[in-house]
């Protein structure tokens, strides 16, 4: 049945009447028809309220502010940078309220205390940074085109989420000091991690990161300075304290990130209750076999165990010779393991033979037919076997590589 | 048929994954979830349907289910000092004779798992591309990768599900990079008409220079060269040393050029000089057969490289004794270190060089998009180089005591009500 033919309000008056030019007037006020599928062309209310917020507190989101982050979460309703005085403009930044305002801060975090075994490495590393900040106060204050420095609330890009906010990555001079400390003084990498308070995982990246930069510098190949430096510009950035300068003498790295981090093991999830007499001397060993039998304890799970020994040493009151001389022991026993790791590996790789590809290398290596087992149904087997079909036609095989080969 | 719904609409309040104004207006529009006048499923209900809308909008719901995981990885920051001094019995000690009663210590700030509801997704390469800061959205992330601009360890890979595991390095091509964060080129049609007009005018004047340029001048990079030595020293088995003469010819050469780098200012169109330059040091490396070009891929090892050895020969040719003095004096080898000082000056100046220029597909001088300061955050599983586009990611995300590393805007109780939504049949 075709749509009934309605009459529409507007057009009621003017369309009865028998005419027999089309009056275009009338007819343009209704844009859409009912049937259409067109949504309404003119500004409804909310489009209207979209672009009133994007020409008011929107606004400031457009452009990055120079020197600072500009993240939704340090504005309020209003627009008003909160930090900020109440009358500042991009132009004139600095004064004093902010600062009282962050001195609370501080002391409210000076107050709190880390639980047992816990460093709150974040409140540790901000107020190493607020420090910073108090000293060149100093100096932004003759200067006045500062902004006081961000609190936790102005680094949150999605306001409603407290338990989110944007992390200094590593400046560009601190990625070329761990890369200089790693490559030219060839520092082990958990030496450098302590020294910089990066993580083991992140220095092996910058280092690699940092080798393929310089490859591509000597290959003449075109570097994203411009992104890079607008990028870095946008978000917090952990300075580099470069020790050697003389102004820095006596200051302490700043920490980026909290290196003994202990991964919660599935196992310890769960809410256990072990009776356990008074007089045991209960430990974290212990502890860790109630949850688990192979559960270590977190002095061997943490990635930087070697601290804890060598605070140990302190604690039992040895020279610092005989510290040394442990220190030392330990670290060859280190590199001995490490060197037989390596020589496995390449024991490895001699085995097989590899001939290099256009997009792929080709790799040989010695199967075995024996390798299906007794009854030729293992997926260990190689090539195509009687009455085992290969599955990869079928429907619901992923095909999607599962990882890819450094 | 009916229409499909607006990817950006006012009526509808949806977050999305992208660098755009409609959604920054909706993050300011985000409130915490009703919870007083709906049933628990139509809290469910709304919460999934809200986060689904911003986490893997671009993966079929059944693909997700696949992938969601009730254990949510978490870690604990220790304190090594802590671990030394106690061995964990001081916590037990006297419970129950009431010491755990009188002393109360601060609890650490809640772990918020509930945030960490979406990490495998996170883990996808579309995501990671556009997480890094290389994309304005995920589903452009997602065109990259299908595209083959980006690679994962070195290979292209063009599949943007595959899952990143803790280590890989990926790079996208820079010119995508910048052409996705960059402010976008006028819109106008009388501007892009002049602006093609200007191209084509440009492209005709540069199609009567490049035929007889390209015929005089055809010097081959560094990069060429060294992707070429390796065929060039198969045949040659044998690993001798260089004769003296060749030797000293080379060297001759080597500092001519220096000579001719430091005598040329750097400018930004001929770069004549510094490639004729590093054209020789190719021939003065490739005169040692033993070196690998992967292993004097940077300018300093090439440096260090050509610095030891013209050093060493010069000792052990005076022990010979059989040919001239091939010697290195002080200051050559400050104009050497100089010159290769300049090549580096040279890349940085190029790359620094933001000029205009129309065929480029984004707004040059380059700068970056509109709203883009109010969504760069670079989360702390990964670790990005912005100067090459690579980006390594280092582990999942984790949630640690009062902080999730999973980016999501939605408050903690509208994580928890999709974190149920999934858990229910399983």
């Amino acid at each position: 049945m075709p749509p009934r033919l309605r009459c529409p309000n507007l057009l009621c008056a003017t369309s009865c009447y028998p005419s027999i030019r089309p009056s275009s007037l009338p007819r343009l006020a209704r844009v859409s028809r009912e049937f259409s599928q067109t949504s309404c062309q003119r500004a409804t209310l909310r489009r209207r309220k979209f672009y009133e917020w994007l020409n008011g507190p929107g606004s400031l989101l457009k452009e990055p502010i120079p020197g600072s982050t500009n993240y939704l979460g340090a504005y309020d309703k209003y627009g008003n940078l909160v930090r900020a005085r109440p009358g500042w403009t991009r132009k004139r930044p600095g004064d004093k309220k902010a600062e009282g305002e962050k001195n609370d801060v501080a002391t409210i975090e000076s107050e709190e205390q880390t639980p047992a075994g816990q460093e709150i490495i974040d409140e540790l590393e901000m107020s190493v940074r607020r420090d910073e900040e108090k000293k060149n106060d100093a100096r932004a204050a003759e200067q006045d085109d500062k902004l006081p420095p961000e609190t936790a609330e102005d680094l949150r890009p999605f306001p409603q989420n407290k338990h989110f906010r944007s992390q200094p990555v590593l400046s560009e001079e601190l990625r070329e000091a761990i890369y200089q400390r790693v490559a030219r003084d060839g520092m082990s990498v958990s030496l450098v991690s302590v020294e910089f308070g990066v993580s083991n995982e992140r220095v092996g990246a910058v280092v690699r990161l940092k080798q393929m930069e310089k490859e591509w510098i000597a290959q003449g190949k075109k570097l994203a300075v411009p992104y890079s430096k607008a990028v870095l510009a946008m978000v917090p950035t952990t300075p580099y304290i470069n020790p050697s300068l003389p102004e820095n003498k006596g200051k302490r790295p700043i920490t980026h990130e909290a290196i003994n981090d202990l991964i919660v093991h599935p196992a310890t999830r769960q809410q256990l209750f072990v009776p356990v007499s008074e007089s045991r001397h209960f430990t974290r060993v212990d502890a860790g076999k109630a949850f688990d039998n192979d559960l270590l304890p977190a002095d061997e799970r943490i990635p930087h165990p070697e601290l804890v020994q060598a605070e140990r040493d302190i604690a039992s009151g040895l020279s610092i010779e005989e510290r040394r001389q442990l220190a030392e022991e330990r670290m060859e026993k280190e590199q001995e393991r490490r060197r037989q790791q390596e020589s496995k590996r390449l024991e490895e790789l001699k085995k097989v033979k590899t001939v290099a590809g256009r997009r792929w290398d080709f790799v040989f290596q010695d199967v075995n037919v024996e390798s299906v087992g007794r009854d030729g149904r293992s997926p260990k087997g190689v090539g195509w076997r009687y009455g085992f079909p290969h599955e990869d036609r079928k429907k619901g095989q992923v095909k999607i590589p599962t990882k890819v080969e450094a | 048929m009916r229409k499909k719904p607006r990817f950006h609409s006012l009526k509808k309040l949806k977050i999305r994954q992208d660098w755009s104004r409609w959604t920054l207006y909706n993050l300011s529009r985000l409130n915490p979830p009703n919870l007083a006048t709906k049933t628990y499923f139509q809290q469910k209900w709304t919460a999934k349907s809200d986060t689904r809308a911003y986490h893997g909008e671009q993966i079929r719901e059944k693909q997700w289910k696949r992938m969601f995981r009730r254990n949510l990885p978490a870690v604990v920051p220790m304190d090594h000092k802590y671990l030394a001094r106690y061995d964990g019995s001081e916590q037990a000690a006297g419970r129950g004779a009431g010491a755990d009663a009188m002393e109360k210590t601060k609890t650490p700030p809640m772990t918020p798992y509930m945030q960490m509801t979406y990490y495998p997704v996170e883990r996808r390469l579309d995501t990671a591309v556009f997480r890094a800061l290389f994309a304005s959205s995920v589903r452009q992330a997602r065109q990259f990768v299908v595209h083959g601009l980006v690679k994962v360890n070195g290979k292209k890979m063009i599949y943007p599900g595959y899952m990143l595991n803790p280590g890989d390095m990926f790079q996208v091509v820079p010119e995508s990079v910048m052409m996705a964060t960059g402010a976008q080129k006028t819109r106008s049609s009388v501007a892009r008409r002049i602006a093609k007009e200007k191209g084509t005018a440009y492209a005709e004047s540069r199609k009567g220079q490049g035929r007889s340029k390209t015929a005089s001048v055809k010097v081959p990079l560094l990069a060429d060269a060294l992707a070429s030595t390796p065929e060039a020293q198969t045949p040659v088995a044998e690993e001798k040393e260089p004769s003296p003469e060749e030797l000293k010819k080379h060297l001759q050469t080597l500092m001519d050029n220096v000579e001719g780098v430091l005598a040329e200012e750097v400018k930004a169109k001929d770069k004549q000089k510094l490639r004729e330059f590093k054209q020789t040091v190719r021939k003065a490396i490739s005169l040692w057969r033993t070196s690998t070009p992967s292993q004097i891929s940077t300018l300093d090892s090439q440096f260090s490289f050509l610095k030891s050895h013209l050093t060493s020969s010069k000792s052990a040719q005076s022990d010979s004794a059989s040919g001239p003095e091939v010697r290195l004096t002080r200051e050559e080898e400050l104009k050497l270190s100089r010159a290769f000082d300049r090549l580096k000056e040279q890349a940085e100046f190029d790359a620094n060089w933001n000029k205009r220029d129309p065929s480029k597909p984004y707004l040059t001088p380059w700068r970056p998009r509109d709203y883009m300061s109010a969504f760069a955050f670079i989360p702390r599983y990964l670790e990005v180089n912005q100067n090459i586009c690579a980006a390594v990611y280092l582990r999942h995300p984790v949630a640690r005591p009062g902080l999730a590393e999973v980016p999501t805007p939605f408050p903690l109780e509208t994580g928890q009500l999709a974190f149920n939504w999934y858990l229910r049949r399983r």
